[in-house]
């Protein structure tokens, strides 16, 4: 016995009685003063300093003091913790302990009765989904079984929220303590929360990604004009609390890097820097995290490995699942390196015993322990301002503290103890006394060795007959009492089995022979084991991990395609301007733009491409598309506030898609589920980027509008939404508009107040939707309309003249013909299908002749999608025009290219081959219109995003990293990992037409 | 006086655009096209053909530069410098049971319940159905009207794209029985997400226990020799004699393979695979066991992020390759329909031949739908169903048709959609 520490004897987890004032007593009064001294120990005050033999005093909840050389003062519990470390108790700065789940009812969704307002009773939001009123102290209370699991990993206090609504309210800092609420709960209002998560909401508004961050962008404007009046204009108890939290750290639960992202945006808008609860994918785009310049909060909640057995199955599951299993435990590293600074939580772990092992799982993929340590300490202590009460061994600070066995990201390392507020939380055995040596065990005449080596409370056993004969022994060691059981030979059948106690020298006590007789055996210690020269065993081969793609999708790329000068030589080159189709023509691309157009042009350190027997043509633009949005309709009648920008998706693969089919740019419109909808995103594929990369800067902006059977719910019959007819449909707009005027007059009004005045003005509440309806006014947003049939198509016209503005695009306008020589006095542009009908009754008369009738009347004239898989070769969709009406190959293909850049007003720069222009341009290996004709290579900005030959290199690379994979996943499976089975999760399609209506409901559920 | 004639003119048209075309009459002359380049869909070419048929058969199809025929009797048709192709066949199509999709009243593909084989789909369709002259237009002729839901939909007819009523128009009626297999996983949408996740049926063993207690009694059911009538069990007996064809519907490579070997020990003797892109993973099953596979359109996404872009359209191209009988289907919405021989035209582009793209919509259709002794190719004796185009059937700009063929009956082109062109294009003055 080579060390002997103080013991504690723990019969129950909680030490320590500091009764409350104003508490009842039922008992005599047991007020201890919880004096104790933690003495010889190694102290890490925090991740800057550790002092090695250094003493704590705590007293009562308090830290009294820390440092070497300190007297111990009389009346102190001593706890000797030679070869102990003690750590801060660690800090969770995103959890919801103690707080009971929120209801998760159904509805909220598109079928079935809409819900216009809010159902929560009282004085709150006109909006369900802001909850800032809730106050997490109000509800808070222990929970004892998550205490006791987060103690065990370390934890003394928590941030709790309650993760309901857009907005949730504030958050209590609590301990985790089991004494009593009162004592547990440390500060009542420690932070604000957010989030792009509905909640318990049932009101149907919002119901998308963009509508949830239009109801917080209005929010903070209706906060901003609510909060500058006095007396208020009405009661909300929301927008008080909205308003008085602002000032509170401001913490956004973000469930991706891309809302992430979004998030920021929101707050870079209202001047608001979040605390952002990451996804723990930070590293898929650690550029755009490091950019919002935020402090994240980021789960260690790694993905189980997938079962690939069965290769069949293996297939399901896709390339960027995979890649994230892997890459997820490289997560907090790379946000080190980037120095993006973070604290740690447990939030969103499916055990949070898992907690420590993948934080040591971090370490080992490069994460630094000084970097882990402030994470979970002074770095969520000082962004939740608790950093006087939390987060570092300080005097006067919260005797939150941990004894553990050794560094606490080492593997071996357990922690012993938990002190919170001053009370003792016993984990595992403060276990001091050592045992490990040899023995001499005699019993029944004979003489054995003991052997007992490892650590204490760990110990192994080993009896030895001899130097050769030895046997493993099975032994159970007590603080006093001993179990030994062991085969006295090669041939028993049954053990030796021995109890005792321990002496001075050793142990003795009484034991049973194989046959049962009873005997006294005793053990006395020899020396100490000589320790076996430790093995060279070579280190561990570091297992190579896979590279980040951009996107991180299948098809992704290693790096971003790079600027290049091209010249293309001796193709057939359809410009789209006076000279239309000339043949052998060379074209140069330098520095994103087409810079020569001609015969035989040379120009040195170009890449050339021999096009001989190919077609060069202006990059297709699809005026109406969903794809790249992560969200595409929500469902007021008037949804003009909502943003397709806002919720871009850049790692949707049918970007990719379309780029194959030579597609360069598309608007990607709001659905058609409402008059009005949302306002459109007008991007260029480039294939890898940012979501904000993705947009087309300077562009105009657009909105959507709709009309007919969509807007009407006609496939929803219990809807009760305004309005259900085409003549509803009419006075949405009218009502509208005439809104947006009167909001212009109170703005002007308020514009001209004198100066001095203007203090004492109200200054008039920013509405978001009327907004957009003033910026159609003014000409300054310009309406792309769903539409079909001719009375609808006149009505609109008719509207827009009313209010002294144009249409700008009829887009579907599958009767667009019947009423073509209308629109070209109005000067609307026709954006249609080529040969859609049928499907639904405003369609019964669309015929394929439809685009050639409007382009003859006169009418620019552009053939759509609507649709993943045949905006990927509009090419052909523009060649039945030829086939049915015999329209001109070049005004054809004009209908893909250079008129939707018109009708986008992005045609100053795309949509032909002329100099100047963006070197937005597609080769391809046939007449473009030929259905044999396939996109070679897709140019933008003068960067090829696709080229054929590489995409067959890629798909072998892709492969490849599947197969990799999955013996990897393998191999995770057989070391005993826990297994998930291979689900596969794909993204959805979206159409305007019968996606996200009731009809896309449906249409999930097939 | 003069307005009211207006007026009358007017109604008097209008009458006459509401209505779809009026049936063709039966052939009375025989009718040799001459000088057209023939494609017969077994893969093979004439360039200079005689194509002659009489009493709405095939009479004659030969090279004219090798042969010399007395076309005397004949309606002789100049076709040079065009294209004569047998007409193409959709298969697994709602088309005569399907109108405006969204309306409920227009639906009639779906009868309640799951074990329907006795239900045919012929008896709903509807010869005025507006898809039909769409169809004709671009090349397809036939057409297999089928029911769809359930576990066993019922039973399909092949129909000509022409004629009176059903009955008229029923090429071969009840060819075949449809099955769809149970799904082993299901793809749900996540809102909260916005992606599908799969999760496993836990009915799929309770589905296919339900179907092989059907099929074992349907077996044991023939085989009585005094039995009370099942009309259902009645309905699958053609499958065991091999006058009628299984069509099973399976969606991934682990159904394809299980439903298969559950029809061949239910002792089904013609079975025809309706899959997609799995089927590519048991190429060789399928081809072992010999089983056609009818494709989806090859203008669809591919089903997985992973997937190569192109795969949906180089997809037949693969699997005839690995020795598959393939053809083409449309699996949207039954506008689509009219675009089949444009879904041959893509695989043409990603590696097949254009000949063998041509039977996945014509000889190897008809094996599938067992059909093949009476249509698919141009051969004496089969149906005069045929087409002549301007040019290359397969290619948007010159699938231009001028005549059409069924039965040896003339069929008129233009449906509504012409007549509205027409009309819209007289009301502005434009030349067509």
């Amino acid at each position: 016995m080579k060390k002997r520490l103080l013991l504690f004897i723990f019969a129950v987890a909680v030490y320590g009685v500091h009764a409350q004032e104003t508490f009842p007593r039922n008992d005599v009064k047991d007020n201890r003063a919880g004096l104790f001294a933690f003495t010889n120990a190694t102290i890490v005050v925090d991740a800057q300093t550790t002092i090695p033999n250094a003493t704590l005093l705590i007293k009562g909840n308090r830290i009294e003091q820390v440092g070497t050389n300190l007297n111990v003062p009389k009346g102190y519990t001593t706890v000797d913790l030679k070869g102990k470390y003690i750590y801060p108790g660690l800090v969770d700065a995103f959890t919801s302990y103690g707080l009971s789940e929120p209801e998760r009812p159904r509805g909220g969704g598109f079928g079935g009765v809409e819900q216009m307002t809010t159902k929560t009773k009282g004085a709150y939001n006109a909006n369900q989904a802001i909850r800032s009123h809730y106050n997490a102290a109000d509800e808070f209370s222990i929970d004892t079984k998550m205490a006791d699991e987060l103690r065990k990993q370390g934890f003394g206090a928590v941030l709790t929220s309650k993760p309901d609504g857009l907005a949730r309210g504030t958050s209590a800092f609590v301990s985790l303590t089991e004494k009593n609420d009162n004592t547990a709960l440390i500060r009542q209002k420690a932070a604000a929360h957010y989030s792009l998560e509905k909640g318990s909401s049932t009101q149907t508004y919002p119901s998308s990604l963009m509508g949830f961050i239009a109801v917080l962008r209005q929010t903070y404007l209706d906060a901003e004009w609510f909060g500058s009046q006095n007396p208020r204009p009405f009661a909300d108890n929301s927008l008080e609390a909205w308003i008085q939290t602002q000032k509170l750290p401001q913490v956004f639960a973000a469930t991706s890097w891309m809302n992430s992202l979004r998030a920021d945006k929101i707050g870079d808008e209202f001047g608001v820097q979040y605390i952002i609860r990451g996804a723990g994918d930070e590293y898929k785009r650690i550029n755009e995290i490091k950019a919002t310049k935020a402090t994240f909060i980021i789960p260690v909640n790694y993905p189980d490995a997938y079962d690939v057995e069965d290769p069949f199955d293996a297939e399901r599951i896709s390339l960027a699942d995979m890649k994230h299993w892997e890459l997820a435990p490289t997560n907090l590293a790379v946000l080190e390196k980037n120095g993006v600074p973070f604290a740690l939580t447990t939030n969103g772990m499916k055990k949070t015993s898992d907690f420590l092992t993948h934080v040591r799982k971090a370490i080992e993929n490069g994460l630094t322990e000084a970097t882990a340590l402030k994470a979970l300490t002074t770095t969520p202590a000082q962004l939740l301002k608790v950093d006087d009460q939390v987060g570092s061994i300080k005097k006067g600070l919260l005797a939150n503290f941990i004894i553990t066995s050794g560094k606490l990201f080492d593997e071996k390392t357990i922690i012993h103890q938990n002190w919170v507020q001053g009370q003792l939380y016993a984990i595992k055995p403060l276990e001091t006394r050592d045992f490990s040596g040899n023995y001499n065990l005699s019993l029944n005449n004979q003489s054995y060795t003991l052997e007992v080596t490892g650590e204490p409370g760990s110990h192994k056993a080993k009896v030895k007959v001899n130097d050769s004969t030895s046997f493993d022994a099975t032994a159970t060691f007590g603080k006093e009492l001993i179990t030994i059981s062991f085969k006295p030979t090669k041939q028993s059948t049954g053990n030796v089995r021995l109890s005792g106690w321990s002496e001075a020298t050793g142990w003795k006590g009484k034991g049973q022979l194989v046959d049962g007789t009873w005997i006294t055996w005793n053990a006395t210690r020899t020396g100490d084991v000589t320790k076996a020269a430790a093995k060279n065993t070579p280190a561990e081969k570091k297992e190579e991990l896979g590279k980040v793609i951009y996107p991180f999708t299948g098809h992704g790329y290693p790096a971003l395609p790079p600027a290049e000068t091209i010249l293309i030589k001796n193709a057939t080159v359809w410009t789209n301007e006076a000279d239309g189709v000339l043949q052998g023509t060379d074209v140069l691309l330098k520095d994103g733009k087409i810079v020569k157009i001609g015969k035989n042009l040379n120009e040195p350190g170009a890449r050339v491409v021999d096009a001989t027997g190919k077609h060069l043509t202006p990059g297709i633009i699809d005026e109406h598309s969903h794809i790249g949005a992560a969200s595409i309709n929500d469902v007021a009648s008037n949804s003009g506030m909502v943003r397709i920008g806002d919720n871009l998706d850049s790692e949707n693969i049918n970007i990719y898609r379309a780029l194959a089919g030579g597609v360069v740019a598309v608007q990607v419109l709001h659905g058609s589920a409402n008059p009005i909808g949302g306002q459109s995103a007008l991007i260029k594929l480039r294939w890898g980027e940012s979501p904000e990369n993705l947009k087309i800067q300077g562009a105009d902006g657009f909105i959507k509008f709709a009309l007919g059977e969509n807007v009407k719910r006609t496939s929803n019959a219990s809807s009760i939404r305004f309005p259900q007819t085409r003549m509803g449909v009419e006075q949405v707009f009218v009502d509208a508009f005439t809104s947006a005027r009167e909001y212009e007059k109170r703005l002007n009004a308020y514009n001209t107040i004198p100066l001095k005045e203007k203090a004492a003005a109200i200054k008039p509440r920013r509405d978001l939707a009327d907004e957009a309806m003033l910026e159609i006014l003014n000409k300054k947003r310009f309406i792309s309309c769903h539409s079909y049939v001719q009375s609808e198509i006149n009505m609109l016209m008719e509207v827009a003249e009313r209010f002294n503005f144009r249409v700008n695009t009829f887009t579907h306008i599958l009767e667009g013909y019947k009423v073509a020589d209308k629109m070209r006095e109005h000067g609307v542009a026709a954006s249609t299908f080529a040969d859609w009908w049928n499907y639904k009754w405003e369609v019964r008369y669309a015929i394929p002749y439809n685009a050639a009738i409007m382009h003859r009347e006169g009418v620019v004239t552009a053939i759509n999608s609507d649709d993943a898989e045949m905006g990927r070769r509009l090419n052909q969709e523009a060649a039945k025009s030829v086939k049915y009406a015999n329209i001109s190959e070049e005004d054809a293909l004009k209908m893909v290219t250079l008129n939707p850049a018109k009708m986008l007003h992005l045609d100053n720069q795309m949509g032909s081959l002329k100099v100047g222009k963006s070197a937005d341009v597609v080769l391809w290996t046939d007449h473009p219109l030929s259905v044999y004709a396939r996109a070679e290579k897709t140019i933008i900005d003068g960067k090829v995003y696709y080229d054929i030959e590489k995409d067959a290199e890629n798909n072998k690379v892709l492969h490849a990293d599947r197969a990799r994979l999955i013996q990897k996943l393998k191999n995770a499976k057989k070391s005993g990992m826990p297994t998930q089975r291979p689900d596969s999760r794909s993204q959805a399609e979206f159409h305007c037409d019968d996606v996200l209506g009731e009809e896309s409901l449906e249409h999930f559920e097939h | 006086m003069k307005k009211l004639a207006y007026i009358l003119l007017f109604v008097l048209s209008t009458v006459g655009y509401a209505q779809p075309p009026i049936p063709a009459k039966s052939q009375a002359k025989p009718v040799a096209l001459t000088g057209g380049v023939a494609h017969l869909g077994n893969g093979q070419v004439i360039q200079n053909s005689i194509i002659a048929f009489e009493n709405g058969k095939l009479t004659i199809v030969a090279d004219a530069t090798t042969v010399k025929v007395d076309l005397s009797k004949h309606e002789v048709i100049d076709i040079s410098g065009k294209h004569v192709y047998p007409g193409f066949i959709l298969p697994n199509s709602q088309i005569g049971l399907q109108e405006v999709s969204a309306i409920r009243a227009m639906n009639d593909y779906n009868e309640r319940g799951e074990l329907n084989p006795n239900v045919r789909a012929l008896i709903s369709y509807n010869t005025d159905s507006e898809y039909i002259p769409t169809y004709r237009f671009n090349g397809v002729l036939l057409a297999e009207t089928t029911p769809a839901g359930g576990l066993i939909s019922g039973s399909s007819s092949l129909m000509e794209m022409e004629g009176w009523n059903w009955e008229d128009a029923a090429h071969t009626a009840d060819i075949g029985i449809h099955l769809n297999w149970p799904a082993i996983s299901r793809r749900q949408f996540d809102f909260n997400t916005f992606t599908f996740a799969e999760s496993p049926n836990k009915e799929y063993d309770k589905e296919v226990g339900e179907l092989e207690l059907f099929f074992s009694e349907a077996v044991a059911y023939g085989k009585q020799t005094s039995k009370e009538v099942n009309l259902k069990l009645e309905a699958v007996q053609g499958l065991f004699d091999g006058s009628k064809v299984l069509f099973i519907h399976a969606n991934t490579s682990k159904e394809i393979v299980e439903s298969v070997r559950f029809a061949q020990r239910s002792g089904i003797q013609k079975i025809t695979m309706i899959a997609g892109a799995s089927a590519l993973w048991v190429s060789d099953f399928l081809k072992e066991n010999k089983i056609p596979v009818i494709l989806p359109a090859t203008h669809n996404l591919p089903d997985r992020n992973d997937d190569d872009v192109d795969l949906p359209f180089k997809l037949p191209h693969l699997l005839a390759q690995a020795g598959v009988t393939v053809s083409l289907s449309n699996d949207g919405s039954l506008h689509g329909g009219r675009n089949l021989a444009f879904y041959a035209g893509t695989a043409v582009a990603y590696g097949m031949s254009k000949e063998d793209a041509l039977k996945t919509l014509t000889s190897n259709t008809a094996k599938a739908l067992g059909v093949d002794k009476r249509v698919g190719t141009l051969e004496v004796g089969k149906d005069a169903t045929l087409f002549v185009s301007k040019g290359d059937a397969l290619d948007y700009r010159t699938n231009v048709l001028s005549h059409v063929y069924i039965s040896g009956k003339l069929v008129a082109l233009p449906g509504i959609q012409e007549e509205l062109y027409e009309r819209y294009s007289n009301k502005y003055g434009h030349k067509r």
